[in-house]
C-alpha cells in the first residue's frame, strides 16, 4: 500500500494515529470542524443554487408575456377565444379570481388550450429567458404556462368560473394569453397584443440577493479553510516530535506523509459525508419559508426544492480539506518539482523569496486595496480590492495584537502583568489562523447585518413611497386617462379627504456622450399630491416639489444621475415625441430594484403627441368607496371591468419575500459566526491545555486557583475582545464597500451607509462568551495534575 | 533546640489504580529544622513527588497533618478553602519549589522570571540580577529559556527560588535531566546557596551521591506500602 508493505503501513498508521488516541478531543475537534465547515458551505451552496434556480423560474413566470385585448376596449369573452383559436392562433384563457376572505388568488386555466404553450415555450414572451436546466439536476423547471392542476393555486377554468360567480366583478379578471403569431399580421385586426405579467418582478433585487449569497459562500469557504488549517496545524505541531522519533527509527518522511494523507482522507470522508447531510438539512430548514414566500408572491410553485446531488459538495469539501491540511506537503512537492526546472523563479516564488511572513506586507496590501476599492470602476476590481484588504488585515491582526502586547510588556514594571502581556503575544501568534477566521467572520456578520438592516429600512421606506396610494387603477386600452383625471379632480369628497395622481409611463431620449440619443424611462406624474411629496430625496435644491409642480424642472433617479452623471441644478435635455425640453434637475430620488435610468416630470410637461406605454392612477380614496369610484370610471371609460390593484397586498407580498431572503442571509452569517466562535473556543481550549503547565506553575508559585483562573480569563477575554475590536473597522469598511461601491457598480443604485453600535455590542458579548467559555473549560484542567510540561527546548523560539 | 520548620505526623496517601488501592504513603512522620536538608530516596512511584506536592499544598493527604512555618494543616480539616489560601501564601512567600524541568515561564526572559517569582514572594526585585550572577548566569539575564542550555535553565530556576528568600526548598530531581558534570555544578550551587541562606531543603533524588550531601535521608521505598 502506497509502496509500503501492508503490515508496515498499518504499523506506521497505528503509531501515528496513537497521537489521536492520546488526544481524542483533538481528533473530535478536527472531525467536528470538517463536519461543521462542510455543513455550512453545503448549506450556503445549496441555498445559492436553489435560490438561483428559484429566481430563474420566477423570472420565467413573471417575464412579460403577451396577452390580447380588444381594440374597441370591450371585455374579452368566450367568443373571442373561439374566434382566435379558429384563426389558428395559440391562445389560452387565464381567469384570475381573488379568493373571498382569503389571501392569494386562484387562476383558472384550460389545460387543453395550454398544450400549444408548452410546445412553444421557449418562444413565449418578449423577454422570456431560455428555459434553464436546474444546475443540480437536469430536471426542467415547471413552466408557469403549464402548471399542474393541483388546485393550489391553479384550477380548471370551469372551477374558477364557478367561483367567480360569487365574488365582486372587480375581483375577477379574464385574460387571453397568446403566443405571438408569425407573422404579426396574422393577428385579426380587432385585437392587439400587450404585455402580461403574473406579478411584480424581483429583477435586480434577486440578482443582488444572489450576489450576496455567492460572496457569502466564498467568504464562508475562506473562513472554514482557515479554521480547518489552524486545527490541523495545531495537531501537527504536537506530533512533530513523534515524526522525528519515527525518522530516527528509520521511517522516511515520504512514508510518514503518505500515512498522513490516508489518515486525513479517511477523516475527511467520515466527516464530510455527514457534513453534507447536515448542510442539506440546514438549507432545507431555512429555505422552507423562502420557498413559501416565492410561491405566495408569484402564485406558482417556484421554489426549486433540493436536488439530489451529493457528489459536488462532497468532492469539493474533500478537496478543500486535503489542500488545506496538506498544504505543506503540496508545497514541498511543488518545490521538488520546481527544483528540477532549469530556471529558479518558480522555486523562489514558492518560498516567497526567502522572506518571512510578512507583517510589513500588510501595509502596501491595505493601501492598494483601499485605494482600489475607492477608485475602481468595475466589480471584479472591487472584489479584488476587498480580497487585498482582507489579506492585509489577516496578516496584520495577529501581528498587531502581538506587537501591542510586546509594547505593553515593555512598559509595565509589574512582572505578572508583563508575563500576561507576553503570553498574549504568544497566543496571538500561535492562534493566528483561528483568530483571523473569527475576525473575518465577525466583520462579515457585521457588514451583512448592517447591509440587511439598512436594506430593509430603505426598501421598506421606498416601497412605502411607491405604494403610498391605497389603490392602483390601470387605464384600459383606448380609454381616456385625461377624462378620468378631470372626473377625479371634480370629485369633492376625493379632493377634500383623498389623494390621487395620474401616472404615465413611457420613454424619453436623452443625448449621450457618443452623440447618439439614449432611451431612458419616463415617469410622468400629476397633480403633485401628498402621495408624492412624502418621497425622501437623495439630493435636492430648495423646495423641489413646488418647482416640480410648477413644471420648472425634472427629477432623475439615482441610476441616471450616476450614469450620466447629473447633479442637482444641472440641465437635462429631453426629447419627448418630437418635442425637445431642457430643464434643470430639481432633485435626485432613490429608485431601488432596477438598473434603468428614469426621469420624473410633471404630467403637464408632456407634449400632446406623446404616446404612453402605460397609464394608471394611484388613488387613496379617503372616505370614498373605491368600488364606487371604479364603477364610475368603468362607466366613464365604457368598459366591462377595470383592473384595480390593492397596494397593501402587493406590499405584504413583497415584504414577505424580502423578510425571508433577509432571514436567510442572517441565518447563514449567524451560523458562520457560531462556527468561527466554536472554532476559536476549541482552539483556545486546546492551546491553553498545552500551556496548562505554566498556569500550574503560577499555582506552585503561590497564586490560588481562583487567581490563576482570573489571569487565564483576562488573557482569553483580552484575546477575543482584541480580535473583535480589530474586526469592527473591517466590518464597517466592508459595509461601506457593499453599499457604496458594490451595489452602485452592480445595480446602479446605492444604499445609505449606516452603522449599528448596538450590534457591535452583541458581537462583543459573543467574544466575551468565547473567552469565558475557554476559561471555564480550563478550570477543570487547573485542578488536577497538569499535563506533562513542555520543555523549553522544544519551544523553538515561538515564545517571543 | 531549634523549633522545627516542618512537622509531619501520620501522613497517608493512597491512589486507586486499575481497581486496586496503592498506598504510597502510610503514616509518615517527619521533622525538619531550619537549615537542615533531607534527601528523599526511593524508586519511581514510591511517592517522592507526591510527598513534595503534599508538603507544598498542591495535593491533599488522606490522613495525617503537616505543620510548616507555624501553619498547621490537618487532612481531616473541613476548611478547604481557607487552607488553600494559607497554602498559597506559604508557597508564595516561604516555600520554593524546583522541578526537574520547566520551572520557567517560556515567554519571559531569565531575569523577568526571577523578578516575577521574587515579586510574588513580596521581595524587591532589584537583587534579582545578583542572584543570576551568583549562580553564574548573570550575562544571560536577558535571554529566554529556549535560548539557554538545560543546566543554565536549572540555575535560573534556583536563582528564582533563592530570590524569594524561602524558608523551605522542595526540589524534585532538580538535576535529573542534566549531564553528570552540569548536574554536579547545579547541585553545588544548590547546597552552597542553601547553606548560605539558612533555609531547609528537601531533595527528591535517585542519586545516592547527591543524597549523601544531605544531612538526613528518608527512603520512601522502605517506608512505603
Amino acid at each position: 500500500m502506497f509502496l509500503l508493505p501492508a503490515s508496515q503501513f498499518l504499523n506506521l498508521f497505528s503509531a501515528l494515529f496513537s497521537h489521536y488516541r492520546r488526544h481524542p478531543l483533538q481528533l473530535l475537534a478536527l472531525a467536528l470542524m470538517i463536519m461543521l465547515s462542510t455543513m455550512l458551505w453545503t448549506g450556503v451552496n445549496y441555498l445559492t443554487t436553489q435560490a438561483r434556480a428559484s429566481l430563474g423560474q420566477s423570472e420565467q413566470a413573471v417575464a412579460a408575456r403577451s396577452q390580447l385585448e380588444r381594440v374597441d376596449g370591450q371585455a374579452l369573452t368566450v367568443a373571442d377565444f373561439v374566434t382566435l383559436r379558429r384563426a389558428g392562433l395559440c391562445v389560452m384563457p387565464w381567469l384570475e379570481v381573488e379568493r373571498p376572505g382569503q389571501a392569494g388568488r386562484l387562476v383558472g386555466i384550460d389545460p387543453l388550450a395550454a398544450g400549444c404553450f408548452a410546445q412553444t415555450a421557449p418562444a413565449v414572451g418578449n423577454n422570456s429567458p431560455e428555459p434553464e436546466e436546474s444546475p443540480a439536476t437536469s430536471k426542467k423547471p415547471e413552466p408557469a404556462w403549464a402548471p399542474a392542476l393541483n388546485g393550489e393555486p391553479f384550477v380548471d377554468i370551469s372551477e374558477a368560473a364557478a367561483l367567480a360567480q360569487n365574488v365582486a366583478p372587480r375581483n375577477v379578471s379574464l385574460s387571453l394569453l397568446i403566443v405571438p403569431p408569425e407573422p404579426a399580421s396574422a393577428l385579426p385586426a380587432d385585437y392587439r397584443m400587450k404585455g402580461f405579467s403574473l406579478g411584480p418582478d424581483t429583477g435586480e433585487l434577486g440578482d443582488s440577493f444572489l450576489l450576496n449569497l455567492d460572496a457569502l459562500g466564498f467568504l464562508v469557504l475562506l473562513i472554514t479553510a482557515l479554521l480547518l488549517r489552524s486545527v490541523y496545524q495545531l495537531g501537527m505541531a504536537q506530533r512533530r516530535d513523534s515524526f522525528a522519533l519515527l525518522h530516527r527509527f528509520g521511517v522516511i518522511p515520504s512514508a510518514i506523509n503518505r500515512v498522513l494523507l490516508v489518515e486525513i482522507l479517511l477523516l475527511a470522508l467520515l466527516s464530510v459525508v455527514p457534513g453534507v447531510w447536515l448542510g442539506r438539512l440546514l438549507a432545507g430548514t431555512v429555505s422552507g419559508g423562502f420557498g413559501q414566500a416565492l410561491d405566495s408572491l408569484f402564485d406558482t410553485p417556484l421554489y426549486a426544492g433540493q436536488s439530489e446531488n451529493w457528489l459536488t459538495p462532497t468532492v469539493t469539501m474533500m478537496a478543500i480539506v486535503l489542500v488545506v491540511c496538506l498544504a505543506q506537503n503540496v508545497r514541498a512537492l511543488l518545490l521538488r518539482m520546481a527544483a528540477g526546472l532549469p530556471f529558479a523563479l518558480p522555486a523562489k516564488l514558492l518560498t516567497g523569496f526567502g522572506l518571512r511572513p510578512w507583517p510589513w506586507l500588510a501595509l502596501p496590501l491595505a493601501a492598494v486595496g483601499l485605494a482600489m476599492a475607492l477608485l475602481a470602476q468595475s466589480l471584479p476590481l472591487v472584489f479584488f480590492a476587498v480580497a487585498l484588504v482582507f489579506a492585509a488585515t489577516g496578516i496584520a491582526a495577529p501581528f498587531a495584537i502581538a506587537a501591542l502586547s510586546a509594547s505593553l510588556a515593555r512598559k509595565t514594571r509589574e512582572p505578572l502583568a508583563r508575563w500576561r502581556h507576553t503570553e498574549l503575544g504568544v497566543m496571538a501568534r500561535r492562534l493566528a489562523l483561528p483568530l483571523v477566521a473569527l475576525q473575518f467572520a465577525l466583520a462579515m456578520v457585521l457588514a451583512v447585518q448592517a447591509l440587511v438592516t439598512v436594506f430593509e429600512a430603505t426598501f421598506d421606506e421606498w416601497l412605502g413611497q411607491r405604494l403610498a396610494a391605497d389603490y392602483f387603477i390601470e387605464v384600459p386600452a383606448g380609454a381616456s386617462a385625461n377624462a378620468a383625471a378631470q372626473w377625479l379632480a371634480a370629485q369633492p369628497e376625493l379632493a377634500q379627504r383623498g389623494d390621487w395622481h395620474q401616472v404615465v409611463r413611457g420613454v424619453a431620449q436623452v443625448p449621450s456622450a457618443d452623440s447618439q440619443a439614449k432611451t431612458v424611462d419616463l415617469f410622468a406624474l400629476g397633480p403633485v399630491s401628498p402621495l408624492l411629496t412624502m418621497w425622501s430625496l437623495q439630493a435636492a435644491g430648495d423646495q423641489p416639489w413646488q418647482g416640480f409642480a410648477a413644471g420648472e424642472g425634472v427629477m432623475v433617479n439615482e441610476q441616471l444621475a450616476r450614469r450620466y452623471p447629473l447633479a442637482v441644478g444641472d440641465s437635462l435635455a429631453l426629447t419627448l415625441a418630437d418635442t425637445r425640453l431642457e430643464l434643470p434637475v430639481l432633485a435626485i430620488y432613490a429608485d431601488y430594484g432596477r438598473p434603468a435610468g428614469e426621469v420624473l416630470i410633471n404630467l403637464d410637461l408632456l407634449p400632446a403627441g406623446y404616446v404612453p406605454e402605460f397609464e394608471s392612477f394611484s388613488i387613496s380614496p379617503g372616505a370614498s368607496d373605491i368600488e364606487l369610484i371604479t364603477d364610475d370610471l368603468q362607466r366613464l371609460w365604457q368598459v366591462d371591468s377595470v383592473r384595480v390593484r390593492d397596494n397593501k397586498r402587493i406590499r405584504e407580498l413583497a415584504d414577505a419575500v424580502f423578510d425571508q431572503t433577509f432571514l436567510l442571509t442572517r441565518a447563514m452569517t449567524f451560523v458562520t459566526l457560531v462556527l468561527a466562535a466554536v472554532a476559536l473556543l476549541i482552539m483556545g481550549w486546546v492551546f491553553f491545555s498545552t500551556r496548562a503547565w505554566y498556569f500550574r506553575l503560577l499555582q506552585v508559585w503561590g497564586l490560588t486557583r481562583r487567581q490563576v483562573l482570573a489571569q487565564l480569563g483576562r488573557l482569553a477575554l483580552t484575546l477575543t475582545l482584541s480580535i473583535t475590536l480589530l474586526a469592527l473597522p473591517l466590518g464597517v469598511w466592508l459595509t461601506w464597500v457593499l453599499v457604496h461601491r458594490i451595489n452602485p457598480l452592480a445595480f446602479g443604485w446605492s444604499l445609505p451607509m449606516a452603522i449599528y453600535p448596538g450590534f457591535w455590542l452583541q458581537l462583543g458579548v459573543v467574544s466575551v462568551l468565547v473567552g469565558l467559555s475557554i476559561t471555564l473549560l480550563m478550570r477543570s484542567q487547573l485542578g488536577g495534575s497538569g499535563p506533562k510540561p513542555v520543555s523549553a527546548a522544544s519551544l523553538q523560539g515561538d515564545e517571543r | 533546640m531549634t523549633e522545627p520548620l516542618l512537622k509531619v505526623r501520620g501522613l497517608c496517601k493512597h491512589f486507586a489504580s486499575a481497581g486496586q488501592t496503592v498506598n504510597v504513603l502510610s503514616g509518615l512522620e517527619l521533622t525538619l529544622a531550619p537549615g537542615e536538608s533531607l534527601a528523599l530516596m526511593g524508586r519511581s512511584g514510591s511517592g517522592k513527588s507526591t510527598l513534595l506536592n503534599i508538603l507544598c499544598g498542591l495535593e491533599r493527604p488522606d490522613a495525617g497533618s503537616v505543620g510548616i512555618a507555624g501553619e498547621h494543616f490537618a487532612a481531616d480539616s473541613n476548611a478547604n478553602g481557607q487552607n488553600q489560601q494559607r497554602w498559597a501564601m506559604l508557597r508564595r512567600q516561604r516555600i520554593g519549589v524546583v522541578f526537574q524541568e520547566a520551572n520557567l515561564m517560556p515567554a519571559l526572559s531569565l531575569l523577568d522570571n526571577v523578578r516575577l517569582r521574587a515579586r510574588l514572594a513580596g521581595q524587591r526585585d532589584k537583587h534579582c540580577g545578583d542572584w543570576l550572577t551568583r549562580l553564574g548566569i548573570g550575562e544571560l539575564a536577558q535571554r529566554y529559556p529556549d535560548q539557554v542550555s538545560g543546566g543554565q535553565r536549572q540555575r535560573a530556576a534556583l536563582a528564582m527560588v533563592f530570590a524569594m528568600r524561602p524558608s523551605l526548598i522542595l526540589a524534585d530531581e532538580p538535576t535529573g535531566s542534566l549531564d553528570a558534570r552540569t548536574a554536579l555544578e547545579v547541585a553545588d550551587e544548590l547546597f552552597h546557596q542553601q547553606a548560605a541562606s539558612g533555609c531547609a531543603l528537601i531533595l527528591a533524588t535517585h542519586d545516592s551521591a547527591l543524597a549523601a550531601r544531605c544531612g538526613q535521608r528518608l527512603d520512601l521505598a522502605q517506608l512505603g506500602a
